[in-house]
């Protein structure tokens, strides 16, 4: 009895850490256990200035960084989006600090700031929120050099066997794009379609259905096409 | 009257000029074709730069609709000038030729030879707004297959889903015909003025080319009045590729297009009803 109390502390100690560098570690080795997966992904895209229909498409991935995005038709991911695996997210050297313990839409999380040490890459801070039971990550908030500030929701279904979200929504903040002026650019509307100047707000909603995990994909699924 | 309009279409037939157009666009079309079997990922990287920054995509953008589309373009000075070829020599011809009077010597009315030679040119036009749609659209399906069409909108990248395409086209290259037949017309029109086909073909272009220029100038008054030139219409088969359609602007360019074919077609009956014919 006072064996089985111990570890109920322990796990209790360990799932209620304020130490960033376990968190982030505690999600990282929950999302270890995916090797690979291939899953169906309905995407829905709510831009200003980007007017894209629905789109249905197949995304791969495989341990640590493979990713292959493929469609029979058209479709649109965005880059910082299309990647949600934690290793993904925190990757280079990095300073975790914990910020503090939020709830959530109802789930109890442990917030934590990351600032990666490495000057090459593009983010300049990211927070996340880790689910502190089941240590997923709920959200991503990240602030880059060059393409703004965005938000990663993800969403899971409650009795989920591996870490892999259900949804996704990407929120972005970019500054206005200057679209080159070509030979298609020439709608009679074109001159009367004027933006307010500002930041372009964007979503992409991202549902994910079908996963097949840890099938052994084949890294031929993520070569370049060459067509 | 079928057989007046057969009469006049092979008078059209018959002339070398009248295959100009069809060489030219022949020619004109492979050659956009192969620059964009070599260049065209280079243009559709051009064209999406910005939005690669940020976003990764799959898919054929690369398509025989985009291709088709920036052929369509080229609708404004250029087609013209292959359909003013044929339109300005419908009556000057016959006048450079010494068949004027012969002709009128027959027993048709006036009026009836002027519809049938109207009719006739119509219908050339509309063979080669055809012939460009089977060049743009049929062949490059069997180089390029379909996709989805890229259009940038003014500050917005706007995607059609490729069961969303087609029938735009259908209905712009209509509306090609209808831009095209206002642009006969008033060949046609000059056409009755004349009696050298030279003067017909270039005053036609002359007045599309001052259209053009006056309509880019970013002057109030210009813009003012550009909406009554028909120039400013025959581009109007852009407004197919809008989501959702602006009827309102459809019907108002097919107006405007209209009533300049009945004013200029008017304008030739009436004067070549009052034509002495000398020659």
């Amino acid at each position: 009895m006072i064996f089985i109390l111990i570890i109920i502390l322990f796990a209790n100690i360990q799932a209620q850490t304020n130490d960033p560098n376990e968190i982030v570690k505690s999600v990282i080795t929950k999302f270890s256990q995916v090797n690979d997966y291939e899953v169906d992904i309905d995407i829905k895209v709510d831009v200003e200035f980007l007017r894209v229909p629905e789109s249905r498409a197949k995304l791969f991935f495989k341990q640590p960084d493979k990713v292959k995005l493929k469609s029979e038709g058209f479709a649109l991911l965005p880059k910082d989006g299309i990647d949600f695996s934690p290793s993904s997210i925190i990757k280079g050297n990095y300073t975790a600090i914990f910020e503090r313990k939020e709830n959530l839409n109802g789930v109890q999380t442990s917030v934590v700031k990351i600032v990666p040490i490495n000057e090459n890459t593009n983010i300049i801070l990211s927070t996340i929120w880790v689910d502190d039971k089941n240590s997923i990550i709920r959200k991503v908030e990240s602030t880059t050099k060059t393409q703004g500030t965005y938000t990663l929701e993800l969403f899971y279904d409650n009795d989920f066997k591996y870490p892999l979200p259900k949804q996704m929504i990407f929120s972005f903040n970019l500054d206005k794009m200057n679209l080159p002026q070509t030979f298609t650019n020439t709608t009679p509307k074109s001159s009367r379609r004027r933006f307010k100047d500002g930041p372009v707000i964007g979503k992409v909603y991202v549902n994910y259905s079908n996963y097949k995990v840890n099938k052994n994909l084949s890294d031929k699924i993520f070569e370049e096409d060459k067509d | 009257m079928l057989d007046l309009i057969s009469i006049e279409l092979y008078k059209i037939f018959k002339k070398w000029r009248t295959y100009i157009g069809f060489i030219a666009l022949g020619v004109l079309v492979p050659l956009i074709h192969i620059a964009m079997v070599l260049e065209g990922k280079n243009t559709i990287n051009f064209m999406t730069r910005n939005i690669q920054e940020s976003f990764v995509f799959v898919g054929n953008l690369l398509n025989t609709y985009l291709i088709s589309y920036i052929i369509l373009t080229s609708l404004a000075i250029h087609i013209p000038f292959l359909i003013t070829l044929v339109a300005g020599d419908l009556l000057a011809g016959e006048a450079t030729s010494g068949t004027y009077r012969l002709l009128i010597t027959r027993p048709i009315s006036r009026t009836k030879l002027i519809i049938v030679k109207f009719i006739a040119g119509w219908i050339y036009t509309n063979l080669l707004v055809l012939w460009l749609a089977f060049l743009s659209l049929v062949v490059g399906y069997f180089i390029f297959g379909t996709g989805e069409l890229l259009i940038i909108d003014g500050q917005m990248i706007v995607i059609f889903e490729r069961t969303d395409v087609l029938w735009r086209f259908l209905l712009a290259y209509g509306f090609a015909t209808l831009g095209m037949t206002a642009v006969a017309s008033l060949a046609f029109l000059f056409s009755s003025l004349v009696e050298n086909s030279i003067g017909p073909i270039i005053s036609t272009m002359a007045i599309i080319i001052v259209f053009v220029i006056l309509s880019a100038i970013q002057v109030e008054f210009f813009q003012n009045i550009k909406p009554y030139f028909f120039t400013t219409h025959i581009m109007s088969w852009r407004l197919f590729f809008e989501d959702p359609l602006d009827l309102k602007e459809i019907f108002k360019s097919a107006a405007n297009l209209l009533a300049h074919i009945v004013v200029f077609f008017g304008l030739t009956l009436f004067i070549f009803k009052k034509k002495d014919i000398l020659s």
